[in-house]
């Protein structure tokens, strides 16, 4: 069954919440002897990224994303920047479309994997960008409120 | 950008029934007004941050219209871009009859400006594509009345242009197919119109993407926009990495308030629940120990604000410290699944998210 592919800024915000704050008071308690260090960060990361990938279902992306937080996690792998890929640079070169299309590909998760058509790359970053920044909403205002 | 007239239809299957479906074209020949369509654009909220986005896969649903038409009210959404229904998306009206009247004028034209060569594969074409739409028409699930309201403006809009120009007027369903219209001396065969259609639906994308994207709007030509977009997702991602560090740093000592949001809206969740509102045990969550610090946060927060808190912490808190029952009550906020059940007021709900992202 695939859930509907609009994005409700509501639903997802919701869901996103109570995922994340759960999972983040049982990091708190499970890591509260401790300094706040890499394995700490590595939680929470993989938390952050897991909230992300359960409220937006749906999606080739999010798919994708949950699949390689479980990869990464079991591998004790870190999940790093853009979830797991380097900050790539702006192709300045010919065939410059493809390149950037390249780039962006690299940048959502699932990418390179699954999207190789550019139309169905276009879809899927179009919800993938809404939920980073709904995403970046809510972490900002959880912060905020402290 | 091409100037081509365009019936799109959306797909809002699953990718597989996407990828398999044959894209249909219907290629008129020689000089015939072409109607460049903007789509409308329906933004909720001064924000910039949509309420609802919408992003289809497979083909991409548009609206094509004239400038001059104000096709629906934001409530209708029929940008695809962003919705403010709450159920499925906007797919299209019901066009069945106005499609066959449309197919119907094609075919005339076809006839009356090419040769028989193209008339009988159009012929077929036509009948794939009304098999295809009453396939697909019964698989229309449930609309939103916004729909109707489209269809009927889509419809005074075509009744009010030219026969010539309403096929590119309105939006309908399910095939995935897009019609394009070769210009003069343009190859007409099917690998170009089959690149043709495909271009077309990418740039549609990339519409979307535009108004999503802050600062698309200067930028000209796909290579700009796609450095935009790829700029805006690593500056989000490099935010997500930066704040989930600082909320590591911060997990350990404080506490997360979620619910010093504007929280007058809060109340209307609580009112909704299901009426197991009384103390639950909350096996689960007993076995967290809250430190001295945290016990303090969540009791001073709890103080200063009466209303009912949101998150599991505070069922946690409300467990071990002695809190009124207003706020007991809504701990089991944190077990109720799934959150489609709650009557939420979208409009509500929107503002206490409402962050001010940009």
């Amino acid at each position: 069954m695939k859930s509907s592919k609009v994005i409700h800024s509501t639903t997802f915000t919701t869901k996103y919440i109570s995922y994340l704050v759960p999972a983040l008071t049982n990091i708190g308690s499970l890591r509260a002897s401790c300094d706040v260090d890499e394995e700490t960060k590595k939680m929470v990361r993989y938390e952050v990224d897991m909230a992300l990938a359960l409220s937006a279902k749906g999606f080739a992306w999010s798919r994708a994303l949950k699949h390689k937080l479980r990869l990464n996690y079991n591998d004790d792998d870190r999940v790093g920047d853009g979830h797991g890929e380097p900050v790539t640079k702006k192709p300045k070169t010919e065939h410059e479309e493809e390149e950037r299309m390249m780039c962006l590909r690299k940048l959502i998760p699932g990418g390179k994997e699954i999207m190789a058509d550019d139309e169905m790359l276009l879809s899927e970053l179009g919800s993938y960008v809404s939920c980073l920044e709904l995403q970046v909403n809510i972490l900002r205002s959880m912060l905020q409120n402290n | 950008m091409d100037v081509t007239a365009l019936d799109r239809q959306q797909a809002t299957y699953p990718l597989e029934l996407c990828a398999s479906s044959v894209p249909l074209f219907q290629s008129y020949l020689g000089s015939v007004p072409i109607v460049e369509l903007k789509r409308p654009e329906a933004y909720l909220g001064g924000d910039g941050f949509h309420e609802f986005v919408y992003f289809p896969v497979g083909g991409g649903p548009e609206f094509g219209d004239s400038e001059k038409l104000n096709l629906v009210p934001p409530d209708a959404a029929p940008d695809y871009c962003i919705s403010r229904t709450s159920s499925c998306q906007m797919t299209a009206f019901h066009a069945a009859a106005m499609k066959e009247e449309r197919e119907d004028m094609i075919l005339e034209k076809m006839e009356s400006t090419t040769g028989s060569g193209s008339r009988e594969s159009f012929t077929k074409r036509k009948a794939e594509v009304v098999a295809d739409q009453k396939s697909k028409d019964k698989r229309i699930k449930g609309e939103v009345e916004g729909e109707s309201e489209v269809k009927t403006k889509c419809s005074t809009q075509v009744s009010r242009n030219s026969s010539k120009e309403n096929s590119k007027a309105c939006e309908v369903q399910k095939p995935d197919y897009i019609h394009v219209r070769a210009r003069r001396g343009q190859a007409t065969d099917s690998h170009s119109l089959a690149e043709r259609a495909r271009r077309e639906k990418i740039s549609k994308k990339m519409k979307c993407l535009q108004d999503l994207v802050p600062g698309c709007n200067k930028v000209t030509g796909k290579a700009g926009m796609l450095d935009e977009i790829i700029n805006y997702v690593q500056s989000l991602q490099r935010q997500v990495e930066f704040l989930s560090m600082k909320i590591a740093a911060l997990n350990s000592s404080v506490e997360f308030n979620v619910e010093n949001l504007p929280i007058k809206e809060f109340p209307a969740y609580v009112a909704n629940f299901p009426a197991a509102a009384k103390l639950p045990a909350m096996p689960s969550l007993t076995c967290f120990q809250l430190n001295p610090m945290q016990k303090e946060a969540v009791n001073c927060m709890l103080n200063e604000t009466m209303h009912p808190p949101l998150t599991a912490t505070e069922g946690i808190a409300s467990a071990s410290l002695s809190i009124p029952e207003q706020a007991l009550s809504s701990s089991t906020i944190t077990q109720l699944q799934p959150f489609s059940t709650w009557n939420m007021d979208p409009q509500g709900l929107y503002n206490v998210y409402n962050m001010g992202f940009h």
